[in-house]
């Protein structure tokens, strides 16, 4: 538990931030919530000459919504400011629901929805259901400003496509057709566990038939893992038992797990078959929870 | 026995509940001290090396390094727990023999100096074969952990009593069952810290420790010194469970440096560090097989073990006969047969974890119970109670039991768990099972072997009468026992608990007392301080007889008032007695002292497992189970106890949560899981999966009306024994539930979706066929 020596800046904005990681040599860290990173450099996987806080960008810190983009979430909102927004219960309950299921109150109450996305981990709670919302990011640097879709931005286990001097400042849910979504997760303890496998799904169901699906598989493969046989084997398909079932194993052929400390790939593959079936039939038959 | 009392019996508040909700209680790890450094141990990063060299020059050059030490500082008598076996030393010489083993050790101005010390030590190793397999450890051309001890065997036990062999002869039904037992770590929430310090050649020690006595002990023996001249004591301790009763790296090692700096050292251990120098539950193989007559009756049985010790013994050897010295506990049978090898590997020492030696085969015995009745077509409850130890029975390996109310536990977690209801009517997934535990109300015999007593304890009563101290060597590491003990002091004086101080263990002010393992303080301590208190009494009412010109024998006092039973006008309050008594006849003192009487038999190994008095237990479970995930949900657990009289209702049912707490998670979610170099993969909490208070299920916690003959006031213990069913009890309800049995631990959800998964592709083929 050893924390190696790093100079810590805060800068008093965007603009300042952006130009201090363009400008700061050696290896720089953007800090956050910090519970990825302080844990990281305390085991002694991440040891960067400084730490850049992003503690004084406020507006960052904001959940709203603006007409023509959708549900705006700042990158800085903590797990817990997403489970209490009455905005998001409102219209994507299933997203506050999964920052429930995240961690312990200890975690929930620091670590940030920006942290979650930019830590780029496999099993990572928020980004498989922001996902399958087709959910995008903006990211600010000293020469300008970017937006991409979510899927595009994590590229592999701890790999996004961040550059050196961007900030994450935005994630934004489009409004959508969808008719239902959710998140399940799978982990050994009710409290403070990490996802063994978890599935998300977004669906958009007109008069008894799936129009749209979305499936997002969480810890078994290298990113959050769009099933894509399995959403194509449900477009256009009446909602049925059988339909389910269908994508359901069609999603555990499409995951890539790996045999782990929490489970075999085996097992994994399983449960996400389990899961794909509960989640689609949840979010088929209860709306957006 | 019905009498009543006026402060035992009763849920009097933790004496030191205030201090610890309020934040204001002190750990060693908070203390601080002028001039205080620093320390920390550098291990061994291999399962089993050869040390080639040790240069330390670059570490002692940093700035804020006051001192750098090796085995070349240190003494180079080994030590242990297990006299029969010291094979420790304070810093390898030649060889480091698990990941995690002490080295070097550094003290500094400031923590962050000391991490960056320890990188700049540089040792060189050559890595060597490592035996990370108990099971095959003693094989021909293994590597050698130990050089003296051949085959890697640390201890070998062969016992037989009876005639095992006619029995098994004769049965009805014999079969065996082999279960695997994991490796557990207790995970106390306090990280192990000492401090030490010297002045001129007194050294004073506060430690994190069950037992101060103990440390104590070894310390003044590893380091030459007059008992008398070493002091260790404890402020609060957060949690101990067996892993905190015997010295580490940080007494030892803090001694030398602060020897060398001539400063305070104040060392400790981190989360991982912890799980590194271990001391929790040995994995073992377990093999029973037992002889029946067609009622069940059990008739024999045979133990044949195999454990994982570890790299050193601990207190590894009473482990490996505590396995099956318990086994012959709540059921009675004549013709017993222990078979175990406890075997060296390169991983981190096993020593006494909650329910020392007797969970995981209390766990594959009653395993192996519900098969057998599933041969027979017998319910799993009429089976135990058919077999159900009785009061006043000897077992077979010459253990002597007085109080025991082992059928009427069993009968009464039948009735308050809807036993016969819920077998009747099954729920498809859902499971119940029981089990049934046993353990010692502290120990027959010490450690390490002495005459003297186990347990003393003094009371002063303060001069002016308005308050009185205990002193006690008990320790309380949590569970409550200075509340227990100032409890019963007041009892026996006839005093006010909320009048009563304490000052426990303490080795310069509190006496002798062996401390907090085997579940000994509440009967053996209690008992020291319960005469201690019986003194006080006396001379109180010789006193008030005096004052008051009644006779001492016709006086008493209850509650902090003394009257006469014969006249109703004749009182007079303790307070104003007492101040009298310091008036006329000085201090005001009462004294008690404990010791067993001889216990057991005289084959080897007898004294393991030998006890004044032992608690009984019966647990019922019931669980859901998840077939397509095999995710376990608990309903319910029902415990029902014959723990004897119950000194303090709220921490007795305490400790039973408490065990549940720790036994659930060995049954299910814990495991110690170590890489293909002997690396520990889990030393955390997140992935060592201690359950959280979202976890835990509704308990019912019962218990019997009990008095035990030889404990003070009927007591005995519950702290431990109620950790011996669980695991059972878990692998039962699973059985129950799923109609095959996960032989191994803990019952994980992958373990539980593979058996139902197998028996599928069972049944179907069977349907193809
Ligand atoms: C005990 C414990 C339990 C946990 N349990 C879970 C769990 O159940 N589920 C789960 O998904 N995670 C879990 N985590 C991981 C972690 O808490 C989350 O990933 C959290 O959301 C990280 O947010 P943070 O603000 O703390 O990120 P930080 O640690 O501050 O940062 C994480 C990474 O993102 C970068 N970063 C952060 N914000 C930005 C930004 N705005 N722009 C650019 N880069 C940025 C940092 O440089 C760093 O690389 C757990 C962690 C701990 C310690």
């Amino acid at each position: 538990m050893y924390m190696p020596d790093y100079e810590y800046h805060a800068p008093g904005n965007l603009a300042e931030a952006c130009a201090l990681l363009g400008e700061l040599g050696g290896k720089v860290t953007v800090l956050a919530g910090g519970s990825d990173v302080l844990h990281k450099m305390k085991i002694g996987s991440l040891a960067p000459d400084h730490l850049v806080s992003l503690k004084n960008l406020k507006e960052l810190r904001e959940i709203r919504y603006e007409q023509g983009r959708g549900v705006v979430i700042g990158a800085l909102v903590t797990h817990d400011g997403i489970y209490r927004s009455q905005l998001l219960q409102e219209h994507f309950l299933s997203l506050p629901m999964a920052a429930h299921t995240m961690a312990n109150t200890q975690i929930t109450n620091i670590g940030t929805i920006g942290g979650n996305i930019v830590n780029g981990s496999p099993l990572a709670d928020l980004p498989p259901i922001l996902v399958a919302l087709g959910a995008s990011v903006k990211l600010v640097g000293r020469s300008g400003e970017r937006v991409l879709p979510l899927e595009e931005f994590i590229v592999g286990p701890g790999k996004t496509v961040i550059a050196q001097d961007e900030i994450l400042t935005e994630i934004v849910i489009p409004d959508q057709a969808t008719t239902g979504s959710t998140y399940k997760k799978f982990g050994l303890r009710k409290s403070g566990a990490l996802a063994v496998v978890s599935v998300a799904a977004a669906v958009t169901v007109e008069g008894g038939t799936i129009t749209d699906a979305r499936i997002v598989l969480g810890a078994v493969a290298p990113v959050p893992l769009r099933a894509k046989s399995a959403e194509a084997s449900l477009k256009g398909k009446k909602v049925s038992d059988a339909a389910i079932e269908e994508a359901a194993a069609a999603a555990a052929a499409d995951s890539r797990p790996i045999s782990d400390l929490r489970g075999s790939d085996e097992y994994r593959r399983e449960l996400v078959r389990v899961f794909t079936k509960r989640a689609l039939r949840k979010a088929i038959d209860e709306g957006h929870v | 026995m019905s009498k009543n009392y006026n402060v035992i019996g009763q849920s009097k508040p933790k004496i030191d509940g205030p201090e610890k909700v309020t934040g204001g209680a002190k750990y060693t790890g908070d203390l601080k001290f002028p001039n205080m450094l620093h320390g920390k141990i550098l291990t061994s990063p291999h399962a089993h090396a050869r040390i080639i060299s040790i240069d330390t020059s670059e570490a002692e050059k940093l700035p804020g390094v006051k001192a750098v030490i090796t085995h070349k500082d240190v003494p180079t008598l080994k030590y242990g727990l297990s006299p029969a076996r010291w094979d420790e030393n304070i810093f390898c010489s030649e060889k480091t023999r698990f990941v995690g083993d002490k080295v070097a050790a550094v003290a500094c101005l400031d923590e962050e100096t000391c991490y960056k010390a320890l990188k700049l030590i540089k040792v060189e190793y050559e890595v060597l074969p490592a035996v990370l397999d108990f099971l095959t450890a003693m094989d021909e051309g293994q590597p050698q952990v130990h050089e003296e001890y051949a085959k890697n065997i640390n201890t070998e036990i062969h016992q037989e009593f009876g005639d095992c062999a006619k029995a098994f002869a004769e049965a009805y039904h014999v079969r065996t069952d082999t279960f695997i037992g994991q490796r557990t770590y207790q995970c106390p929430i306090e990280p192990h810290s000492a401090i030490s310090m010297w002045d001129g050649g007194k050294l004073t020690i506060y430690s994190s420790t069950q037992s101060p006595h103990y440390f104590q002990h070894y310390i003044a023996r590893e380091f030459g010194m007059d008992i008398g001249d070493v002091r260790v004591l404890k402020t609060f301790v957060g949690g101990g469970f067996g892993g905190k009763l015997e010295p580490t790296g940080l007494e030892f090692a803090g001694v030398v440096l602060a020897k060398l700096t001539s400063r305070p050292v104040r060392m400790f251990y981190d989360r991982a560090e912890m799980f590194a120098h271990n001391r929790g539950r040995h994995a073992q193989q377990m093999e029973i097989t037992t002889g029946v007559d067609k009622d069940g009756k059990i008739l024999v049985a045979h133990a044949n073990f195999k454990m994982d010790g570890g790299a050193y013994t601990s207190l590894g050897i009473a482990s490996a006969y505590y396995a099956g010295a318990l086994l012959p506990m709540t059921y009675e049978f004549d013709n017993f047969k222990f078979d175990m090898f406890r075997v060296y590997t390169n991983l981190p020492a096993c020593g006494a974890q909650r329910g020392h030696g007797a969970p995981q085969p209390k766990y594959a015995f009653e395993s192996h119970l519900d098969n057998v009745a599933k041969d027979l077509g017998i319910d799993p409850m009429d089976i135990r109670i058919r077999n159900a130890r009785r009061a006043d029975t000897v077992t077979p390996n010459d253990f002597k039991i007085n109080s025991c109310h082992m059928k009427e536990c069993l009968e009464r977690a039948r009735i308050i768990s809807g036993w016969d209801e819920k077998k009747k009517n099954k729920v498809p997934g859902r499971g119940i099972g029981v089990s049934t535990g046993s353990f010692v109300t502290g120990a027959g015999y010490p450690i390490y072997r002495t005459d003297m007593p186990h347990a003393s304890a003094f009371i002063r009563v303060n001069e002016d009468g308005t308050a009185a101290t205990l002193y006690t060597g008990s320790v309380d590491i949590g569970q409550g026992s200075d509340t227990v003990m100032c409890q019963m002091a007041a009892e026996a004086m006839g005093y006010r608990y909320e009048q009563m101080k304490i000052v426990a263990s303490d080795t310069e002010t509190t006496p002798l007392d062996f401390g907090a393992y085997a579940s000994r303080q509440t009967y053996m301590s209690g008992t020291a301080v319960k005469l201690a208190g019986e003194e006080v009494k006396k001379q109180i009412l010789d006193m008030a007889s005096f004052m008051l010109s009644v006779p001492p024998e016709d006086l008493d006092c209850e509650d902090g008032i003394i009257f006469s039973k014969s006249r109703e006008d004749k009182s007079v309050s303790f307070q104003e007695v007492a101040r009298k008594h310091f008036v006329l006849r000085g201090p005001l003192l009462g004294k008690g002292v404990y010791t067993p009487p001889k216990l057991g038999g005289t084959f080897k190994g007898a004294a393991v497992g030998t006890s004044p008095a032992y608690s009984f237990g019966a647990q019922i479970g019931e669980v859901q189970i998840d077939a397509e995930t095999g995710e376990i949900s608990v309903l319910g657990i029902w415990d029902v106890h014959d723990c004897g009289k119950v000194i303090n209702p709220r921490l007795l049912h305490g400790q039973v949560h408490g065990a549940l707490f720790m036994g659930m998670g060995e049954s299910v979610w814990e495991e110690v899981l170590f890489d293909d170099k002997g690396k520990i993969i889990n030393p955390e909490l997140a992935n060592y999966k201690m359950l959280t208070a979202m976890d835990m299920p509704p308990i019912e916690s019962e218990v019997i009306d009990s008095y035990e003959p030889t404990g003070p006031w009927g007591a005995k213990e519950v702290g431990e024994g109620s950790t011996n069913p669980t695991l059972g009890m878990f692998s039962n309800a699973i059985f129950d539930a799923m109609g095959v049995r996960v032989n191994s631990l803990p019952l994980t959800y992958e373990k539980v979706w593979r058996a139902l998964k197998e028996k599928r592709e069972r049944e179907e083929a069977g349907e193809g066929a």
